[in-house]
Parts: C-alpha cells; structure tokens; sequence
C-alpha cells in the first residue's frame, strides 16, 4: 500500500531544540501512538505532520505529492487536522465550531448539518449544537474539539495528548470512536503518556526522545531508522 | 438659580417640540461623526490588526506614534487640514473646506489612532490558540485573522464605539473645518459654542442634554460591551 505520508531526512530548529526524523512513513488506515517524555518533540512532531511547520532540510510527501510551495501546502492540509492537547473552541456556539471547517471546504445546508449531527453523535454529544463552546466542562470540550476535527473527515488524524484528564468514564467514548476510524480510512496519530492506549487502540507505537524519532514496533510498513 | 432652571425648563421645551435648529444640528453631527467613525473602522481596526500580530523593526515606534496621536488637540488637526483644504493649500482645489466632508476627514484623522490601538490592544491580547486553531481546520492565513477579529469582536466594537465617543463629541476640528454654517456644517458642539455667546443659553443647554444622552447611549453600550 502507498504510504499516506512520508518524512525523509527531516531537521526542524526552533531555538535549541532539534527535531530529526530520518525516515517515518505513515500507511492509510491505520492508528499511530507516538510515546516520549515531556519535552521530547511529540507537539513538534505532530506539527510538523500537519504541515503548519516547515523542515529546514528534508521531504515531505504527501498522498505521494512532494508538498513545496505555501498553495500546495495549504490545499494539502485541509486533508489533516490536528486537535491540540488543549483544544481551543471558538466562542461561538457548538454547532459554528463544528461547521467552521466545513465551511472553508465548501460543505453548506442540509449537507453541513447532517454532518454536524453525525460527528456529535459520534462523540456522545446528541443535541448540543445550539450549546455556547465556553460554557461546556473541560471533557465535553474536548470531545467537541474531536468531533470539529472528525467532521471534516480528515485522511490524516493527528491528536495532541487528547485523554490526558479525560474522565475513566469518557475514555471508552472517546478510544470506540478512535478506533473506528481506520475502516473509514483515516490515518490517526496520537501523542499520549499512555503506554497502555496502544494496545487498547491496536496502535503502532513510535518512540520519541530528546527530538530524535528512534523506534517503532508491531508494523512491518513502518521504518524509522536512528540517526547516524 | 432662577435663571438655570427657567433655562432648562425652555431647553426641554425646544427637545420635546422637536425644534428644527436643534435637529439640524443633531442631524449634522450624527451623519459626520457616523461616517468618519465607519470609515475609521474599515482603515483602523486591519491597522490594528496588523501591527497587534506581526512583529517587524519599528513596531515599538509605530506604536509609540499611535500612543500619542491619540491624545493629539483637536484644533492641530483642524489646523494642519485646514492649511490642506485651504484654497493656497495642496488640496484646495478640490474645495473641500467649509463642507461636511472636510469635517469628516478631520474627525477620521481623530478617529484612526483610537481605533487601531484599542483593536491592537484586543488583538494582542487574545488568546494565541486562535490563528492556530483556524488553521488546523483548514483556514489560511487571512481567513485565520478574521476569526480572531470575529474572537475579539467585543474588544474591536468597544474600540469603534470609543473613537464614535471621540468625534462627536470634539469641537475644534467642526469649528475649523466645516465653519459653523447654519444648516449645514453647524453641529451640536459648534451650535452650543456659538449660541451661548449670543446669549440663548436655553439654546445651548438643549444640545448640551442631547450630546449628553448621546454620550451616555455610547458609554452605556460600551459598559456592556465590556462586561461581556
């Protein structure tokens, strides 16, 4: 299968701390678990993914396409979406955070609402399009913040520690909806503390230390080699 | 006392009869400072929004500049347009002096640095996670700083409302400007100078409680804009 995206010989600097990645490809369909300390680049990482930060040296590939200019990398990125570790919801009600990104792609009227009602449903959020964003609690925040992304179907997933103070109550919700998503044929990259998230997600881990991405383990497609 | 309250008393009979002097005047500073202020707000508030977000070698310059236009004596600006829309002066040909338009400019030029350093302040201010956000979803760039403007609305509309409270009430750029002609230039501020040198302070007292609820209106609206 063609990978869905590719890293090559990736170098990102932003002040002392250095990113490198010599190879990382991520295959269609499937659930990644990038694990590492606090500080360690996983924020960096899944920014880099998104294509909102630009590599000082390298490739990026994306669906097979070398991404270059800023048109390109644009039109690329609405195909990915990242969701933060500390998402921030527009002060605007449920529904405008949801529909913000359908928008910008076009998707309006009945179309838009359906999805709307269906990524809120997905997240265990039924009816609560006409609720104001800011005055949700943290978790339903956060599971706002996961369906604005789930609504856009993104090809790729990328997710910034997105349980970390979820509620035991909440995680089953919020890990049934996650792992669904491989058979739509979305790609999803989580960066979590977790180390048990992975098997519970069938995921594949890849390690990440000091801004180098050193290891993977459990996926054959997968090559992450350590920096010479 | 006798004379105060026999002045009032007359002021209020000249409001509730609806006196044609006085809705003239009324009339002419709302359409001046209406428009000034709008077209203030279509310069000042991107302005604002530029320099709020982008970082470039002399910003602390152009932000100190703003600091103190904003506190600049309303008879300088009516005397710099003046030497402008003078018949001698660079724009003279346009004949512009003596005419509403003339002190709509000068009210724009009063306008300009209020509201662009209360956006700056709004959008300085806000909350870093917005342009990013907006592009995870897919925004581009300029789509991205209109959200935050839509974010920071109430501290944009408090900046608009701040520079309104400005021009209409200012008499020094009307007075020189648009010359204080009966029926045409004549504004609230200029009608009370002129009437209660003639004497009819009833006159004078009548638009000094209307540009008084004017005022209160426009604080009132800004209070809630602030509460919110």
């Amino acid at each position: 299968m063609k990978p869905l995206l590719i890293l090559n010989d990736i170098r990102f600097r932003r002040d002392d701390f250095v990113l490198t990645v010599e190879q990382l490809e991520l295959q269609p369909g499937r659930i990644y678990l990038v694990h590492g300390p606090n500080g360690s680049g996983k924020s960096t990482l899944l920014h880099l993914l998104a294509l909102l930060l630009i590599p000082e040296g390298g490739e990026v590939r994306f669906a097979g396409r070398r991404i270059d200019g800023g048109v390109d990398r644009q039109r690329l990125r609405r195909q990915i979406t990242l969701v933060e570790q500390n998402p921030f919801l527009f002060d605007a009600s449920v529904y405008h955070n949801l529909a913000f990104g359908l928008r910008l792609r076009d998707v309006r009227g009945d179309l838009q609402r359906r999805r709307v009602t269906q990524a809120l449903h997905a997240v265990g959020l039924m009816g609560f399009e006409s609720r104001w964003a800011k005055a949700l609690s943290g978790g339903e925040a956060r599971r706002v913040a996961l369906a604005r992304a789930l609504v856009l179907r993104p090809k790729l997933l990328l997710l910034d520690e997105p349980t970390a103070g979820l509620d035991r109550e909440i995680l089953p919700i919020f890990e049934r909806c996650l792992a669904a998503l491989p058979g739509q044929g979305t790609t999803v990259v989580i960066a979590s503390h977790d180390a048990d998230q992975s098997r519970r997600l069938a995921g594949i881990t890849l390690g990440i230390d000091r801004g180098r991405v050193i290891s993977a383990a459990g996926d054959s497609f997968t090559q992450l080699k350590e920096n010479a | 006392m006798g004379f105060l309250f026999e002045s009032l008393q007359q002021s209020l009979q000249l409001i509730f009869s609806l006196d044609r002097e006085v809705f003239l005047a009324v009339w002419t500073s709302l359409y001046t400072s209406l428009t000034a202020i709008v077209l203030a707000a279509a310069c000042g508030v991107p302005f604002g929004a530029t320099v709020g977000l982008l970082r470039f070698p002399g910003r602390g310059a152009v932000l100190t500049l703003f600091n103190t236009l904003m506190a600049l004596p309303t008879v300088v600006v009516g005397l710099v347009l003046f030497g402008l829309f003078s018949r001698q002066g660079p724009l003279g040909s346009l004949g512009l002096l003596f005419t509403p338009w003339a002190m709509i400019a000068g009210q724009f030029v009063l306008a300009i640095p209020i509201v662009a350093n209360y956006t700056l302040a709004a959008v300085a201010g806000a909350d870093p996670r917005i342009l990013p956000t907006a592009q995870t979803l897919g925004a581009g760039r300029l789509q991205g700083v209109w959200q935050l403007l839509l974010e920071v609305r109430f501290g944009v509309m408090a900046a608009i409302v701040a520079g309104f409270g400005r021009v209409i009430a200012e008499v020094g750029v009307a007075m020189m400007l648009g010359g204080n002609i009966r029926g045409y230039t004549r504004t609230m501020t200029t009608a009370i100078a002129l009437e209660t040198s003639k004497g009819e302070f009833a006159f004078g007292l009548a638009l000094g409680i209307v540009l008084l609820g004017v005022a209160l209106i426009v604080n009132l609206f800004l209070n809630l804009l602030q509460q919110r």
